[in-house]
């Protein structure tokens, strides 16, 4: 059993590591320019110092992937970033002071942010600011806050309860000083949790979104477009959206896997409150 | 229960009206003037008055406000200022569409989820059952617009049996309807099934490990007629939540998955909207997915008090 | 009535339970005692057939003319809640929270082939014969809108419906308040046919049982009629339960067992009881048997 977890986590950890590197070698070394147009290449087989084809502008679909791995990570970080700054203090807000006005208010105004999903906020910011990589992100970001909210909520309400907060409460401590000594260090394990698998939902979107055209632009390589302007060639060059479509798949388990495993392996006594995806 | 009932049901009407003033707020950022987009940088200024006039416009944003919302409850989503033609009627037909594509979705992924799961659980420490935990796990990872694309690939590339894309009403020819909607449906379906599979099964799991279960087999019962009799119920209450979460999901997703296979449904009405600046039409269809979403919550928390007699009183 | 003969109970290669032989004749109320981790309910579930998975027993116990070890689960499953039934000791968990407790109580008569019609009427009588109050209400009432204390009742009842030959209570006062404790106490002694009951609690087993199996390290490691057995304990384990929970005179110094039980599986081997014991010497690096008749004893170092 523990042997199958840490296999998760492994697995999980190395994926991620495969899209963190080539993110990271995309800044100083791609095998072509990503955005270079090449009508000569156009549609290139793959071999010839191009090791996976070129795309019907004649880009090098490798160099695509890997910048494509840095708007991935980039969003990603950002969004749940501000998921995070956000969600987390009213969750433990609330779970602080479980029957007060405020805790009912967040949780109130939390579902009703639950009811405008990352498309929807991103499409309607798009629609007012143009879309782009920066309304995607903020779309995605605030969409995942009430998933961090709710966590950081269960979590405080467990942590409320335990013998030290109850002994730090009795010894006169203000709220402030639990909440960052004893709280937020106890639900911590349980964030980052949660932000592993908010981070796979932040990539599931982010590719949707850039499906759709509402996310990042061109010529910036997202893997959500490669998959966009392969789809007419899928009769003619199928290896064009199965890439991106690996990718996107890869990256997305690997944060999955990972936030699992790390449940399994950093904190039993949370293992009851699961991550909300 | 009958409280419990109004307290939702209040809930869900002021979320609505607080979502329509969001909805309504952001709009109204939106650069630009409606008239002008509609007579050119040419126009005179009485004509653009009198169009003024004519959008209401012209008035003080809490009245256009009034109005809208006003006639958003009795279905009437006013006039594109774009094509002129009235927005109710397009979106209740696109909605149909949407909604056929959602539920066929969500039927799948239940007709998926509830064996696999239920036995994922039963056997979660036999080879298949860790199997299918694992494929699940591949599954949740694939967006349904990549499933979309693989299933195309699959369906209409190599085995050319079904259509890549396209929609053709029921009313028109059953069969075609049928063939159309098979590759979206099973795109929605599929990745939705993976998700739910796992929630199934975790909720089996805690479920297997409950007492009543043990009092049940106590009683007389085999394992299996335990979980059957008292279990499946009890674990149905979680996935009921998590089904509700889903068919949001779904909803959202439906508007992906009918870009990829040309479906008019309002996915594609919101993003021609968008493309074509069309204020109102955007503002009507937000509105009603919004709306969609606020009502599954409703009918989630309803379900449950009816599945769990602990809630009825509560709250 | 029923026989244990070298009941073990093991999870993967630890031995929890070890050659366990006990015998209760029809009408006889035996207790079984020790601490949390002695193999107390191990050896209820196993006989219950109940066991968690990847937990096995071996050995054999006969209830009248019936195995219940080493049966297949069909077999097993037609005796549980006719011939032998269980109430366990938290009554707050073991209903099932979406059914009324009515249905409950006559789910265990409709699985052993009474009418619906029948037993339904029969579930309300036997919340009437454990004395809930207003029968009728109860069982049309949801286990949430019961307390601790009904619900242990409504466990009694539907362990009682089938008339069974043998009732298993594992600590079932445990969990409920002390005033509630007694009587429950009092119906349980009233109602039951021959008994096992499982506790830690000295004064319950000697106010409700006959005899008394005293279990250590999932052994039985004394055994007898519960006067003798605690007027005069002779091993040093059960000498140590009964100082413990004596009443002492104001000062003195409440005296405990030294030390505290091993997690599974890290006993010694000889005497179980050696590394805890005051009085053990080499002889117990060797395993004593469990000797006498009628009260017997395994110890090398008894007392007088």
């Amino acid at each position: 059993m523990r042997l199958r977890v840490n296999a998760g986590l492994v697995a999980g950890a190395v994926l991620v590591g495969l899209v963190v590197l080539a993110a990271l070698v995309s800044f100083v070394w791609t095998p072509h320019d990503p955005t270079l147009v090449d009508a000569a290449g156009k549609l290139r087989d793959p071999g010839d110092g191009y090791l996976l084809g070129a795309d019907k502008f004649g880009r090098d679909t490798l160099s695509q992937l890997m910048v494509g791995a840095r708007t991935t990570l980039y969003v990603g970080i950002v969004a749940v970033g501000i998921a995070a700054l956000l969600g987390t203090p009213l969750g433990v807000i609330a779970g602080m002071t479980p029957y007060g006005w405020l805790s009912e208010l967040v949780m109130r105004v939390n579902d009703l942010v639950f009811a405008f999903p990352a498309l929807l906020l991103a499409v309607m910011l798009g629609a007012v600011y143009g879309a782009g990589t920066l309304t995607a992100m903020i779309a995605i970001g605030v969409a995942t806050v009430p998933a961090f909210a709710r966590v950081a909520r269960a979590a405080t309400l467990q942590v409320m309860v335990t013998d030290y907060i109850l002994a730090a409460r009795a010894a006169g401590r203000r709220g402030t000083a639990i909440a960052f000594r004893h709280v937020l260090p106890n639900i911590g394990s349980m964030l980052i949790v949660q932000a592993s698998v908010s981070f796979a939902i932040a990539i599931l979107a982010e590719a949707a979104l850039s499906f759709l055209g509402f996310g990042t632009r061109p010529p910036t390589p997202s893997w959500g477009r490669m998959l966009q302007e392969s789809q007419e060639l899928l009769f003619s060059t199928p290896r064009l959206a199965l890439w991106p479509g690996l990718a996107i798949a890869l990256a997305v388990l690997g944060f999955n896997l990972l936030g699992d495993g790390l449940r399994d392996h950093l904190d039993p006594k949370l293992r009851r409150i699961r991550a909300e995806r | 229960m009958i409280l419990y009932l109004v307290k939702r049901l209040a809930v869900l009407v002021v979320s609505t009206a607080v979502a329509g003033v969001v909805v309504f707020a952001f709009m109204a950022l939106l650069p630009g003037d409606p008239a002008e987009i509609a007579l050119g940088v040419n126009a005179t200024p009485e004509a653009l008055e009198e169009l003024r006039r004519q959008f209401g416009t012209d008035r003080p944003a809490a009245a256009q406000f009034a109005d809208w919302f006003g006639g958003l409850a009795q279905g009437d989503f006013g006039t594109s200022y774009v094509t002129s033609s009235p927005i109710g009627p397009q979106v209740a037909d696109r909605l149909g569409v949407t909604v056929t594509l959602v539920l066929g979705g969500m039927v799948i992924a239940l007709l998926i989820a509830v064996p696999l799961g239920v036995f994922a659980a039963v056997h979660h420490r036999d080879p298949l059952g860790v199997a299918i935990s694992a494929a699940s796990q591949v599954g949740i990872a694939i967006p349904a617009f990549l499933a979309g694309i693989l299933l195309v690939f699959v369906f209409a590339v190599q085995a050319q049996a079904l259509p890549s894309g396209g929609y053709v009403p029921f009313t028109e020819s059953p069969g075609e309807w049928l063939r159309g909607l098979l590759l979206p449906w099973l795109s929605l379906g599929l990745v939705q099934g993976a998700v739910l599979t796992r929630y199934v099964r975790s909720a089996v799991l805690d479920v297997m490990r409950e007492d009543y279960l043990r009092t049940a087999r106590a009683k007389g019962r085999g394992r299996m007629g335990a979980l059957w009799r008292h279990g499946l119920r009890n674990a149905s209450v979680p996935v009921v939540t998590v089904l509700g979460l889903q068919l949001a999901t779904l909803l959202i997703g439906a508007v992906v998955v009918e870009r990829v296979f040309v479906i008019p449904g309002l996915g594609d009405l919101l993003l021609n909207g968008v493309a074509g600046r069309d204020l109102l039409l955007v503002q009507g269809v937000v509105m009603v997915l919004v709306v969609a979403v606020l009502l599954i919550n409703f009918v989630v928390d309803v379900a449950y008090a009816a599945l769990d007699p602990r809630l009825r009183g509560a709250r | 009535m029923l026989s244990v003969e070298g009941l073990s109970v093991s999870a993967e290669s630890v031995r929890l339970v070890r050659e366990v032989s006990f015998a209760i004749a029809p009408g006889e109320r035996v207790g079984l005692i020790g601490e949390s981790g002695s193999g107390k309910s191990l050896t209820a579930l196993a006989l219950m057939g109940l066991l968690p998975e990847g937990v096995t027993a071996t050995g054999t116990a006969r209830l009248r003319e019936h195995d219940l070890l080493g049966v297949p689960e069909g077999r097993l499953k037609r005796l549980r809640g006719r011939d032998v039934s269980m109430v366990f000791q938290e009554p707050m968990t073991a209903l099932n929270p979406l059914m009324r407790v009515g249905a409950q109580v006559a789910e265990v008569m409709t699985l052993h082939g009474e009418p619906a019609a029948r037993a339904r009427e029969r579930a309300v009588e036997l919340l009437d014969r454990v004395r809930l109050p207003r029968p009728g209400q109860i069982a049309r009432a949801y286990p949430h809108q019961l307390s601790g204390g009904q619900r242990q009742r409504v466990m009694l009842a539907i362990a009682l419906a089938n008339e069974p030959d043998l009732l298993i209570c594992d600590e079932p006062t445990t969990a409920l308040d002390v005033t509630v404790q007694k009587q429950m106490l009092e119906l349980i002694a009233e109602v039951a046919p021959a008994l096992l009951f499982i506790t830690h609690d000295l004064a319950v087993v000697a106010s409700i049982c006959e005899r008394v199996l005293v279990m250590y390290g999932g052994r039985v490691v004394e055994t007898g009629p519960i006067r003798e057995v605690f007027a005069r304990p002779r091993h040093r384990y059960t000498e140590g339960l009964l100082a413990a929970s004596r009443l002492t005179p104001r000062g003195t110094r409440l005296p405990t067992i030294q030390g505290s039980v091993p997690p599974a599986g890290r006993f010694p081997d000889g005497c179980v009881f050696r590394n805890r014991c005051p009085q053990a010497g080499p002889a117990c690096e060797t395993e004593p048997t469990l000797t006498g008749d009628g009260h017997a004893f395994a110890c090398w170092h008894p007392g007088a």
